[in-house]
Formats: C-alpha cells, sequence, structure tokens
C-alpha cells in the first residue's frame, strides 16, 4: 500500500489547500459575528452606564448568538479535524456514508452552495478499500461543479446502491444536467481514475453517477488512465 | 452615545447575526443603518434609498460583492463603497479597487476602524458632491451667456441626466 501515497499530486494538494482556504474563511465569519455581538454588549454596558435603560432580551439575544457562534465554531473546527486526517492513511477502509458527509459539510462551507440531501443507506454500510483524501476530492468537486452550475437554490439529491459486487453506486440528482455536460473536467477525471472510480453522465435522466469500487487493491499494482464512458456502456468500460 | 450626522448606510452581508449585530452598533454609533442579506437586494435597497455609503460583503450567494460593487456605483455616481471580506486577497483588493471600491476591509476587522472609514467615506463622497455641483455652477453660468431663460432651463435639464 505505499504505492498509494503517489497518488497525491499537485491536485490534490490544490483541493486541500481550497477546503482549507474555505474552512479559514468560514472560521473568519464566526470570529466577526463574536467579535461584532460582544462589542455590542459592551455598547449596551456604557449605555446602562450613563443610566440609559437596556431591554434584557437584548443582552439575552447577544448572550445566545456568542453561543450558538462558539458551537458553529467547534462543529467547523471538528470538520476540519475530520478532514486533516484523511490524508494520515493513503489507503483505508471507509464508510461511503461518513465521506460523503463530511464533504457535504466541507462543501456548505462555500457560498455557491446549495442543500444536499444524503438517502440513508438501508439494510447495508457501504464500505470500501479506497483512498478517502481522493475520494473526497472528487465528491468535492462535484458538488462545487454541480451547485455553481445550477445555483444555490439547488437541492441535489445523493443515494447510495450496490451494484454487481465490485462497486458502490452513487447518484447525484435533482439539477438539470444538461446545463453543464462537460463534467467532469480533466483534474475530476484524472483523480477518478487514480483510484478506479468512474464518473457516469446522465443527461437524458439528469443525473451524475459514480461508482466507487469495493477495493482499489489490484488498482495498486496496475493503474490506469482517465476515461469518461457513458451512462449506456458502463458496464463494459472502466476509467 | 455619539451621534453622527445621520449618514445614512447600506450593509450587505448574507450572515444575518453579523448583519444584525453589526447594524446595532452602527445605529447606537448615530448612523441611518439599511440591511439587505443579498446582492439582489442590496441593488434594489439603493434604488430606493439615497444612500452615502454602501459597506458589502465580497463573498456571497447569487449577486456577489464585486458585482454589486460595479452595479452601485454605475447607477448612483456619489455613493461610496467599503468592501468587507474573510477571505481577503490581492487579487480580489485589486479588483475591487479598480471597480471603484473606497475601502477594502478583512473580517474581523476592529469596530472603530470602520467607523472612521465610513466617516472618510462620507467626507469623500461630499467632496465629489461638491466638485460636481461646482462644475455644474460653472457650466450654468458660462451657458446663461448665450442662452435664453427657456433654453437655459433645458439644458441644466440635459446637465442634470448626465449627473444622475
Amino acid at each position: 500500500m505505499d504505492n498509494a501515497k503517489e497518488l497525491f499530486g499537485y491536485d490534490s494538494l490544490a483541493f486541500f489547500g481550497k477546503v482549507s482556504a474555505s474552512i479559514s474563511h468560514e472560521l473568519k465569519n464566526v470570529m466577526a459575528i463574536i467579535s461584532e455581538t460582544a462589542g455590542l454588549l459592551g455598547d449596551l454596558s456604557d449605555m446602562a452606564a450613563t443610566g440609559k435603560p437596556i431591554a434584557p432580551d437584548m443582552l439575552r439575544n447577544c448572550t445566545d448568538s456568542i453561543v450558538e457562534e462558539i458551537q458553529r465554531g467547534f462543529s467547523t473546527i471538528r470538520q476540519m479535524n475530520r478532514f486533516a486526517h484523511s490524508v494520515d492513511t493513503p489507503v483505508v477502509s471507509v464508510n461511503l456514508m461518513e465521506t460523503l458527509d463530511l464533504t457535504i459539510n466541507l462543501s456548505e462551507y462555500l457560498s455557491t452552495s446549495g442543500k444536499t440531501d444524503l438517502s440513508p443507506c438501508e439494510g447495508f454500510t457501504p464500505i470500501a478499500l479506497t483512498c478517502p483524501f481522493l475520494l473526497q476530492a472528487i465528491f468535492y468537486e462535484t458538488l462545487v461543479y454541480t451547485f455553481k452550475h445550477t445555483g444555490p437554490g439547488t437541492e441535489i439529491s445523493i443515494s447510495i446502491q450496490p451494484t454487481d459486487g465490485s462497486a458502490w453506486r452513487i447518484t447525484f440528482s435533482g439539477f438539470n444536467f444538461s446545463e453543464f455536460h462537460v463534467f467532469p473536467d480533466v483534474i475530476t477525471k484524472a483523480l477518478a481514475a487514480s483510484i478506479g472510480v468512474i464518473i457516469y453522465a446522465d443527461s437524458t435522466a439528469d443525473q451524475l453517477g459514480m461508482d466507487v469500487p469495493i477495493t482499489i487493491e489490484s488498482l495498486m499494482v496496475h493503474p490506469v488512465s482517465p476515461d469518461i464512458p457513458n451512462m449506456g456502456n458502463a458496464s463494459s468500460t472502466r476509467a | 452615545m455619539e451621534t453622527e450626522n445621520t449618514i445614512k448606510i447600506l450593509l450587505v452581508d448574507d450572515e444575518v447575526k453579523f448583519l444584525k449585530a453589526i447594524s446595532e452598533r452602527l445605529s447606537i454609533k448615530g448612523f441611518d443603518v439599511t440591511t439587505a442579506t443579498n446582492g439582489d437586494d442590496a441593488i434594489d435597497a439603493a434604488n430606493k434609498g439615497g444612500f452615502d455609503v454602501a459597506v458589502v460583503d465580497l463573498q456571497m450567494p447569487g449577486t456577489d460583492g464585486a458585482q454589486v460593487l460595479k452595479i452601485l456605483k454605475k447607477n448612483h455616481q456619489f455613493i461610496e463603497i467599503i468592501m468587507l471580506t474573510g477571505h481577503a486577497t490581492v487579487d480580489s483588493a485589486v479588483e475591487c479597487t479598480k471597480l471603484g471600491a473606497f475601502k477594502y476591509l478583512e473580517k474581523p476587522y476592529d469596530f472603530d476602524k470602520l467607523v472612521e472609514s465610513l466617516k472618510e467615506a462620507y467626507q469623500a463622497r461630499l467632496q465629489k458632491k461638491f466638485e460636481s455641483n461646482l462644475k455644474r455652477m460653472e457650466a450654468i453660468q458660462k451657458m446663461s451667456l448665450h442662452q435664453s431663460p427657456l433654453g437655459l432651463l433645458r439644458e441644466m435639464a440635459k446637465l442634470d441626466d448626465k449627473r444622475k
């Protein structure tokens, strides 16, 4: 599995940078709200000192707001921590639901982001031996690209289904795919190919699909080049 | 409580809590504050408004801060705009300056610095208006030498159209 370390190239570093920047932006917003609300409490104290009556509700709203923002900050730091640790082991067994959940949370820090609805898996746990970091990058780019082209009002539905026993099929739907049929871009294609993920573009059903192999052990020995098949001939072509 | 000479401010940010806290603080300082949580609402408010200064967050869903800056500067000759961002880069600072932003502040910033920037922006707006009025007066004086009273009124109307 040492060969897996070679999977991390400049593009994945760029992804790491992009996500880190969006997290820092989120934390700055949190700090700005806490700073302004604390400042407002100071202003209200000054007013009270001059004998001006201050409504208790106003003080309560300020303290509630500060507590909520601190919780938001903690939650962001938790996501940041999960993300940072995703490079600890290049290839590991992951629960795809957890990987998707983290990626959705990370993508929500972008101003272009809309809503996402991740359907629960019933009767199975989608475990795959893969590179969690690169898988996150592929999911993230898919969400970002979709929201960028459909607008923040979109709600993307995501579901996971088992296929023939060799892969998990992840479907992204709920948007008009014909508006941006050029997805995936070259970088996402290359990232997907490096861990054997096949991306399907089905413009007739307005869906993006991904087949994530249950294991990438064979790919560690025989790496593959990127190729994006259509949904129709998916069974005969592997990226 | 300090009182300013009722400077009319349009505050634009998609972070509702931030908007609420900062508008309260500026109101306590005596500013007349109107808020908008997205770019389109900000443009609508400015069209109704008559604001002296706008404080606009750069990153917002939909119509972003740079687009708001561009549209407000195009439609409102004298408005001054302060850009706020949680993600300052040299490129975005240069872009905002080129589009006519008065100042570019990074979050979290010092509140007193914002207040100071608002006053400076207001002074700059007054100066611009003064210079524009001066030019108008000079133009009217020149025209009055060659025009009938009715012709003079027509030319003045044309001048006012240009100033909008």
